[in-house]
């Protein structure tokens, strides 16, 4: 079934004779090595001894495998602590993003009020402006708010900053939904309330999904963020803050650092392999429309 | 209750005629109370978080001031004075654009070019190549960038030393400590670390073309590479001008990348505008200023946000340019 529906398409594509096709794939493991090289070479390296990695240079694969090194990046940098407070960020930012854009998203989508076209221009325009340096008043905002040095003002303000793609990726999705979906629950008698709670949101699943793995991610790899705004609290550091905290205090002991990056990484990626399919179609399909 | 009767009330016209007086705007508003409350939580991050920081920023342009206590030096427009004849801060934004023009077109034709590979239904682990060429993607710049740093460093048997084994040159390479090499590396770590996007966006216009096109070009005598340049290029045309969009965006808010791999230096040869307008902020050895200034920081991203609006005005309007006269000429 799926072969005739594809086979038009496999004619017009490039076509693959066989030495062509051994070469196409050969690029592609190589081009595929190449861009996972960083990655095997720092978990290589996290399992050197000292004078292996100095030795080693490129080379990723250890003479002799130093396990130790995990537990011992792990008890001097406090991991499980970061562990712990990423865990809590990256889940908080994915809620209140999550709650956030796919009601805007909503509303923006399916209804019309006044204002919504300044709205969306506003939003549009601050896609373009760069706003790293306006950590200041930020920082000012959340000092007088007392939300100072707790995980709130860290994921308040992650948050803050995926509301535009979010919103855009809710708005997106919600406008390929049937309306008539809409209509004849709004027949049967219900309200704005039931209709997105009960029938909207439960369709976007794959769109929760999207935006939610992107917050993750983000949250994951922020690095400023949490710096600043935890400053004077290091228990409250993150894995990217609590690894960098680590590279200065042990400027020598690279394959320390290496099993950190691991650490640091690993959680993410694998997450990413499991919901990759969600992640990747759902951005696509920001494109498409 | 009340709500479901004024819904009610709106349905009960069975086909409101299409040229219907506007109700007023009191009422409308009034009507869409509901979508307000909905939009409120986005509405009021972006506003307090995204929004207002930025003309909160322009306010301090006008003084002296190292963040600390309230802002009291008022200097007028010696803030924007300096940072316009600050060489620093134009070879900064040099840079940035160097890196933006030169990142963009070879990471768009790299992404296209896998895309179009990846997108073949006979190709055997497509997924997996997919993933492959995404990991970059979800793993910070801030880490990736220290075991890159570590790489390239001049320990063994590092990319220099191999390179001197092939001849190409004299050994010890400081890829990153080299004025004249390192923006060049950082480049190319930046199309490492995000070709992952436009792969996936790629992949995703070229799923929107109609098999049958292809087909029909066949029929008609095409061969692949007339089909490319007849069918998929422009079929992936509005596509392509969001992922270009998107991709400039992006480029010129480099900040981590540069951060973390050389802080801006070596004489600020890779200074980029967000790192430069970071060492105004926060102080740095690499920053025109010793003392961290936040109303020159300011200045100076005022004057680069105009730039950049500027700027993407400028490619919206030749985007358009573009895709109007393609479609006036019948395409």
């Amino acid at each position: 079934m799926s072969t005739l529906s594809q086979r038009p398409r496999l004619r017009t594509r490039l076509s693959l004779r066989r030495g062509r096709r051994g070469l196409l794939y050969l690029a592609l493991f190589g081009g595929g090595l190449v861009w996972l090289y960083p990655f095997l070479w720092a978990l290589g390296s996290s399992l050197k001894s000292t004078d292996g990695f100095f030795s080693g240079g490129l080379n990723p694969i250890p003479s002799e495998f130093h396990w130790s090194n995990y537990s011992e990046a792990w008890t001097q940098a406090d991991f499980s602590k970061f562990f712990v407070n990423t865990v809590l960020f990256a889940t908080g930012t994915v809620i209140v993003t999550l709650l956030a854009t796919s009601m805007a998203g909503y509303v923006l989508a399916r209804t019309d009020f006044p204002g919504k076209k300044i709205w969306l221009g506003l939003v549009g325009v601050t896609l373009f402006l760069p706003h790293g340096y306006t950590i200041i008043p930020v920082f000012d905002l959340i000092q007088r708010l007392h939300l100072l040095n707790t995980l709130w003002s860290v994921v308040i303000v992650q948050s803050a900053g995926g509301m535009v793609f979010g919103t855009f990726l809710f708005m997106g999705y919600f406008t390929t939904i049937d309306r008539g979906l809409e209509d004849a629950a709004r027949v049967d008698g219900a309200n704005f309330h039931q209709i997105f709670w009960r029938i909207m949101l439960p369709l976007s699943g794959p769109m929760l999904a999207t935006v939610g793995l992107f917050a993750c991610i983000n949250a994951w790899n922020s690095f400023f963020i949490p710096l600043v705004f935890t400053l004077s609290r290091p228990e409250l550091h993150t894995l990217s803050v609590g690894m960098f905290n680590f590279i200065g205090q042990n400027s020598t002991a690279w394959t320390l650092v290496c099993a950190g990056s691991v650490i640091t990484l690993l959680p993410i990626v694998l997450i990413f392999i499991v919901l990759q399919r969600f992640f990747i179609n759902g951005l696509a399909g920001a494109v498409k429309q | 209750m009340s709500l479901l009767d004024t819904r009610e009330r709106r349905r009960t016209p069975p086909t409101p005629p299409p040229v219907a007086a506007r109700p007023g705007l009191g009422r409308r508003i009034r009507a869409a109370k509901w979508s307000y409350l909905y939009l409120a939580p986005m509405a009021v991050l972006l506003l307090a978080f995204v929004v207002y920081p930025i003309f909160a920023s322009f306010g301090y342009t006008f003084y002296r001031w190292n963040g600390i206590g309230e802002p009291g030096n008022y200097v007028g427009l010696a803030n924007f004075r300096q940072i316009l004849s600050d060489s620093i801060f134009w070879g900064a934004v040099e840079h940035t654009f160097v890196y933006a023009f030169v990142l963009v077109p070879v990471q768009l034709l790299l992404a296209l070019a896998l895309a179009l590979v990846l997108n073949n239904p006979k190709l055997k682990f497509a997924l997996f190549f997919r993933t492959v060429y995404f990991i970059p993607v979800v793993t910070s710049a801030a880490v990736v960038g220290v075991v890159i740093q570590l790489m390239l460093a001049n320990f063994g048997d590092s990319a220099g030393s191999l390179l001197a084994k092939t001849g190409m040159t004299d050994g010890h390479i400081d890829w990153l400590g080299d004025p004249h090499t390192a923006l060049a590396v950082i480049i190319a770590i930046g199309i490492w670390h995000t070709l992952g996007y436009n792969l996936v966006y790629f992949l995703a216009g070229l799923q929107t073309i109609p098999a049958e096109l292809y087909e029909a070009a066949k029929l008609d005598g095409c061969g692949p590479v007339q089909s490319f340049f007849r069918i998929t290029i422009p079929m992936l045309r509005q596509v392509g001008v969001v992922i270009v969009v998107l991709a400039f965006i992006g480029s010129f808010q480099v900040f981590d990348l540069v951060q973390v791999l050389t802080g801006g230096g070596p004489y600020f040869a890779t200074e980029v505008v967000n790192t430069y307008i970071y060492h105004l902020a926060f102080g740095g050895s690499a920053g025109a200023a010793a003392e961290p200034d936040i109303g020159l920081a300011s200045a100076a991203s005022f004057l680069y946000g105009l730039l950049l609006i500027v700027f993407s005005a400028l490619q919206v309007l030749a985007l358009r340019g573009i895709s109007r006269r393609r479609t006036a000429a019948g395409q």
